[in-house]
């Protein structure tokens, strides 16, 4: 038991070591950054963490941000009302997840090469589309999606909590979730148990695009551009986040909790790093360290259990 | 004496597989190792191949104490294993195979593939294996690649090789051909300890028994001194009442009826009839085509030509999905593969193909979930702790009555039971059939397809027997063996053609 919520204790750890460590930490200010930093990493994390447990990856998420972002952008550009072109940001992300998908089950080709080449394809066409060029034109109060409050809380932690539960509720209480949980755990099995795989799995990867489309305008919300270059790296980030949080590669195994306490642990290390002056080379050194200690401790839990 | 196991233990975790294993072989005998699944088998021989070490006791070879500490070690000695699942890299031919861990090597290092080429033909063609040394592994049959891990051990000069349940994926003559090569290896004076569920198989091969119950050795003894009931009564430490009874009455209209299916190369112009509360055998050889037919019934893989009629409609089942929303279910022969998510817990796995009764607008009605998962775990008696218990926990008889519950639970009129006893306990058998009988009574058309006679001359009301893609008779439930094997075998046998009920 308390080796399943190592995640969390070593999240608090790090929240009450930061907290006592430096008096830059627990300020309204610095938590509230926090939050904003880490959202867009952990909106992508849910996403994936759908499609970690349904036994797939996606590689693609960053490129999709980057095409969300810039298509949310150009229709603002164009005059189109926020909501709107968030929609849109949100529908072009979700349509090359569904790319995804559909690609991965009609041509039977393994995820990971599908979404490596979709990485290439997405973010090739971002850049033609834009002509290697960001989107200034947008109006001020777009702002307001990622910079904004409400009720004195960051706007994008109301976003990110929205978008939790709703991963939560289809993971735990739809037909969709347990589907996925089936797909990731034994895809034989589910098939021969009647299940459309085919088509499970392809809405899984559409619903991770639109929350990575939602992320990418969050993003251009955050930087007030339209950037095609954004979200580089990004999907391992999102992949580590889900990993941290207890998710399996291998599929099956994955939850929204664990994924957002994995994004907070890597939002943590790389915000106190910064208040601790820890140069940023060595955050990424210790950010990776931390990704395969957590897994290891994972994996020794799960083999204590199965002897 | 040529091994001895002295007060054996090992525990994983809480959980104790051996407390006191005690074993002891002789050059040139059959040693059986009997006992029901989770009584420790596997765990001991493990411990004597070098993959696990034993928190205590002695192990003596050759009367010396040793200690090893991974498989190499008991391969320098001279013990091998072959195991219930092929541990071969299937990527790699099957010379590479034989001498893999232990390549001829030149001084930098370079492989010697011709020489090893040779020396593993060499080993073939003096067991007149089937096999050449240039195939690849996965391209075999599971007798196949048994073979191979045969020849690896014969190959490396072992004196003691130890086979885990090596006949329970093999047909009847396959494991003819298991029974030789180990009559043969024990003449030449090598030690071999056969762990088997199969009863039936002892006399034809042992010399001397072992049996374990919860991880203690609980009898030793000649095999000819002792009766099978004997063995059984030590396996399960009771006396075995649940005889499996089966209660026939007269079979309803016809729900499933295929005509002239075929999948050519696999099978071809199958017909065959299912009443309500018939129980229909499948016999035949392994590759006789009646998984794939089964499959093809089901959907996974289509027939390319023939009906299917169920309950005297014509369906088109082109995936398991359809198959699934015509009432059919299929318990496939692979369970860990195909017919069980083993990662997922229990409840999760008996409402798997049912989610759609529990559900509105695609969220599901947990309440009505654990209604359905307890009211099954009762009635068919699954024994988990909890419906959150990791199927992959469970014991393999466990895990096919969830596999089974699966369909109960869907309502699936039409069962197609491919080796649903395969692997797992005496007393899970006893209840697996149990649930076959109860589900033809209350109306339900099962076909079984098994490669151990005894179990369908059991359970089943008629048998049909397929060779070489076809039927090739149809024999009443209380037929014989000798009956079955020369329908499956003999060429002059298909003069009854398609046979319809």
């Amino acid at each position: 038991m308390i080796q399943r919520l190592l995640p969390f204790l070593t999240l608090v750890v790090l929240f009450v070591g930061l907290s006592l460590a430096t008096p830059h930490f627990l300020t309204g200010t610095n938590l509230s950054s926090v939050v904003r930093q880490t959202a867009v990493i952990n909106i992508m994390a849910l996403g994936m963490t759908l499609i970690i447990v349904s036994g797939g990856i996606d590689l693609s998420v960053g490129a999709i941000l980057a095409f969300g972002g810039l298509m949310g952008a150009m229709a603002m550009e164009r005059g189109i009302a926020i909501p709107l072109a968030v929609l849109i940001g949100i529908v072009s992300g979700g349509f090359w997840g569904f790319t995804n998908g559909f690609l991965t089950t009609r041509l039977k080709i393994n995820p990971f090469i599908v979404t490596l080449g979709t990485l290439g394809i997405v973010r090739g066409i971002t850049l033609i589309v834009s002509n290697g060029l960001p989107v200034h034109q947008i109006p001020q109060n777009f702002s307001f999606l990622g910079e904004g409050s409400w009720f004195g809380v960051p706007f994008v932690l109301w976003v990110l909590v929205a978008c939790a539960l709703m991963v939560h509720c289809i993971l735990e209480h739809t037909k969709l979730g347990r589907y996925a949980y089936a797909i990731g755990s034994n895809e034989v099995a589910a098939f021969y148990a009647g299940i459309p795989t085919a088509f499970y799995t392809t809405a899984v990867y559409a619903i991770g695009g639109m929350l990575t489309g939602l992320a990418g305008m969050i993003e251009a919300s955050r930087l007030m551009t339209g950037q095609p270059t954004a979200g580089q790296g990004y999907e391992l980030q999102a992949i580590a986040a889900v990993v941290i949080g207890g998710g399996s590669l291998r599929g099956g195994e994955g939850s929204v909790t664990g994924t957002l306490v994995g994004a907070f642990i890597m939002g943590l290390l790389s915000n106190g790093s910064d208040l601790l002056g820890i140069s940023p080379y060595l955050q990424q050194a210790i950010i990776g360290a931390v990704i395969i200690l957590a897994v290891a401790v994972d994996e020794l839990r799960k083999r204590k259990m199965a002897s | 004496m040529l091994l001895r196991l002295e007060n054996i233990q090992k525990r994983f975790g809480g959980v104790v597989a051996l407390k006191n294993g005690e074993l002891a072989v002789r050059a040139g005998e059959v040693h059986l190792l009997l006992g029901e699944n989770g009584a420790g088998k596997s765990t001991m021989m493990r411990i004597v191949a070098g993959m696990m070490a034993p928190d205590g006791g002695r192990i003596l070879w050759r009367g010396e104490p040793v200690r090893f500490r991974r498989p190499a070690d008991a391969a320098r000695q001279g013990i091998a294993m072959v195991h219930q699942e092929s541990l071969l890299a299937p990527h790699l031919s099957v010379a590479e195979n034989i001498f893999l861990g232990r390549e001829d090597t030149g001084p930098l290092g370079w492989v010697k593939r011709r020489r090893m080429q040779e020396r593993a033909e060499r080993v073939i063609a003096e067991h007149r294996f089937p096999l050449h040394a240039e195939w690849r592994v996965e391209r075999l049959s599971p007798a196949g690649k048994q073979l191979v891990e045969i020849c690896r051990a014969v190959e490396s000069g072992s004196s003691l090789l130890i086979f885990d349940e090596p006949t329970s994926s093999l047909s009847a003559a396959e494991s003819e051909e298991v029974f030789r090569i180990v009559r043969t290896l024990r003449d030449r004076g090598m030690a071999v300890i056969y762990i088997t569920h199969r009863l039936e198989e002892l006399r034809a091969i042992g010399d001397r028994v072992t049996v374990l119950r919860d991880g203690e050795t609980v009898y030793t003894g000649l095999l000819a001194e002792t009766t099978t009931d004997g063995i059984i009564r030590h396996m399960v430490g009771r006396e075995v009442s649940s005889i499996y009874q089966r209660h026939t009455l007269a079979p309803g209209e016809v729900r499933l009826e295929v005509r002239k299916l075929s999948r050519p190369p696999l099978f071809e112009g199958v017909s065959l009839s299912i009443r309500a509360g018939e129980i229909v055998g499948l016999a035949g050889l392994v590759g006789a085509g009646r998984t794939e037919l089964c499959r093809a019934i089901f959907g996974v893989d289509p027939p390319a030509s023939g009906e299917v009629f169920v309950n005297g409609r014509r369906v088109i089942i082109r995936s398991p999905r359809e198959a699934v929303a015509a009432g059919l279910a299929l318990i496939p022969e692979d369970r860990q593969r195909a017919g069980l998510a083993t990662g997922l817990p229990v409840a999760h796995n008996i409402t798997m193909a049912n989610l759609d009764a529990i559900s509105r607008w695609g969220f599901l009605n947990a309440a009505a979930e654990r209604e359905i998962t307890y009211a099954f775990i009762e009635k068919l008696r699954i024994r988990a702790e909890s419906p959150k218990q990791i199927a992959g926990r469970l014991s393999g008889g466990t895990q096919q009555k969830v596999a089974i519950a699966k369909w109960i639970a869907r309502g699936a009129r039409i069962f197609l039971f491919d080796e649903p006893a395969r692997g797992i306990d005496v007393g899970a058998k006893v209840e697996v059939f149990q649930m076959m009988d109860d589900l033809a009574r209350s109306g339900a058309a099962i076909l079984m397809v098994s490669s151990e006679l005894p179990e369908l001359l059991q359970v089943a009301d008629r048998i049909l027997v397929m060779r070489q893609g076809r039927i090739t008779g149809e024999l009443p439930g209380r037929t014989t063996q000798e009956e079955i094997m020369r329908l499956a075998t003999l060429e002059n046998a298909s003069a009854t053609g398609e046979h319809h009920a």
